[in-house]
């Protein structure tokens, strides 16, 4: 089977897996992906949410901060980012997406954030969005991500609104988070995986396990042509031939696929 | 190459032994599971249920109603504000409640107090569902008559006529009461806020008094 196809079916049983709420099934695990607990379906709670509630207030609670730490731990010990690759379903939402935000790079009288020369620097806000308002602003002043989360909107809000007509009505923390989901459906429309690249931070934490991971992609600089086809499929916007575990790799295995001289291959070690 | 190997090894047995002592030695997996995933906060949800404010008389569950209540229910009506730990719209109606019954109490704590409201004596709660135990955390699934599973919410039990006995009856709110809120942009929507509150509590006094008298308690 094809390994673009196989990450289809895999992201797809991810997504599901996400959802067995919906037969009644509660767990107190943590998504190893980016998952609102809100949404009708859900199974687990979304690690950002239980990082707040482990910091909210400055009332520490260490377990609930060390957890979702240890869970995307041990997928980013062994896989490094492939989750956001392979599992993640707003990454599975974004492959659906690629096609348009192509053609948007394609039109030459927009100004193309991929090809700009400050694009790597806005990669490090992700971090910031982590350490900002999912740790310092919920000690704080009590402002968490997950109350603007443009994710949660996606699958908390609009599923409880579309699976219960009539039943619910926007409080005033609908339209805020609203604005945001707004500039996050322009955001992937435009930027191939423009959340993952930019914004995410579950990506943030995983992004840091890549150097470590026992699997990862490598490249073979030496037999390399520098046709550049694997830099021009990537969807992380990476310079594959001179990649070395870069944070950015979801492992989505593109530039496998692609590479006419057979030498990108997924590594052990 | 060798050393890589080993940090990846001794990351991985790190991580696995870690997240094994976790489960093992802690109730982490029970307190996410109930204070997350089974527990909506409403402001995550950016909704607010849409509610009838009538009196009924069946828990959401079928179950009795809980022994303090049934300690209570003879002192006068009793009102329950239920809430958790990390809730935006919680954090918002608290200091609503708290002046309307003037009372103060720590978030996490599970407070009673008999308070004088109007010339009527009622028994008022503060339960954070994160922490309290027992027949007060299942309270929340008691009176959760729409089955939201969401905080905050507000209960108000009072006495009511059903079928020739006279029975606890309750109403239940959530949320920041803008499924109840009327769309008077002139009043601040706090005050507007604090009238529902209030036309619930008062409400539920009117029928306390009609019913009181006939009242026989378990």
């Amino acid at each position: 089977m094809k390994l673009q196809l196989k990450r289809l079916y895999s992201q797809f049983l991810f997504f599901l897996s996400a959802n067995l709420g919906a037969l009644g099934i509660k767990s107190g695990f943590c998504y190893p992906f980016f998952y609102c607990n809100a949404c009708p379906a859900a199974d687990a709670a979304c690690p950002l949410r239980a990082i707040e509630v482990g910091v909210f207030k400055g009332n520490f609670n260490l377990k609930l901060i060390i957890y979702p730490f240890l869970i995307l731990g041990i997928a980013g010990v062994i896989t490094g980012r492939a989750f956001c690759g392979w599992a993640c379903p707003i990454g599975l939402l974004q492959r659906g997406t690629e096609h348009s935000a192509k053609k948007v790079k394609k039109k030459r009288w927009l100004p193309s954030l991929e090809e700009s020369e400050h694009e790597h620097q806005l990669r490090y806000i992700k971090y910031l969005i982590l350490l900002i308002f999912v740790v310092i602003t919920p000690i704080l002043i009590e402002f968490t991500f997950t109350d603007i989360c443009p994710v949660g909107i996606l699958t908390g809000t609009i599923p409880t609104l579309i699976l219960n007509p009539g039943k619910y009505v926007p409080s005033s923390y609908f339209f805020p988070a609203m604005f945001i989901f707004t500039l996050f459906i322009i955001l992937i429309l435009t930027i191939r995986r423009g959340w993952c690249r930019y914004f995410c931070p579950i990506g943030a934490i995983f992004a840091l396990f890549n150097k470590i991971s026992i699997l990862h992609v490598e490249v073979d600089k030496e037999k390399c042509i520098h046709c550049n086809v694997c830099s021009k499929v990537c969807p992380m916007g990476i310079n594959v031939p001179e990649m070395h575990r870069d944070p950015e790799c979801i492992l989505c295995g593109k530039c496998i696929s692609i590479c006419p001289q057979n030498i990108i291959s997924y590594e052990r070690r | 190459m060798k050393k890589k190997f080993a940090l990846q090894i001794v990351a991985f047995v790190l991580v696995a032994g870690m997240l094994s002592g976790l489960y093992t030695y802690t109730d982490v997996f029970d307190e996410v599971e109930n204070v997350i995933v089974r527990v909506t906060c409403l402001s995550c949800l950016k909704l607010d249920p849409k509610t009838e404010l009538t009196f009924q008389f069946e828990t959401a569950t079928d179950e009795d109603q809980p022994g303090f209540v049934w300690d209570n229910i003879t002192k006068g009506p009793i009102f329950l504000a239920f809430r958790a730990d990390v809730c935006a719209a919680c954090e918002t109606m608290e200091p609503i409640v708290k002046d309307i019954f003037d009372v103060d109490f720590g978030i996490t704590e599970t407070f009673k107090k008999v308070v004088n409201y109007n010339n009527m004596n009622i028994t008022f709660y503060h339960i954070n569902i994160d922490h309290a135990k027992g027949e007060y955390r299942e309270a929340f699934e008691l009176y959760d008559k729409d089955n939201v599973k969401g905080v905050p919410m507000f209960t108000m039990i009072t006495l009511g006529y059903n079928h020739g006995v006279i029975e606890p009856a309750y109403a239940t709110a959530y949320g920041t009461l803008e499924g109840l809120t009327n769309s008077d942009l002139s009043i601040p929507i706090n005050i507007q806020r604090k009238n529902i509150l209030e036309n619930i509590i008062e409400n539920g006094m009117v029928l306390y008094n009609e019913n009181k008298i006939g009242f026989n308690p378990k």
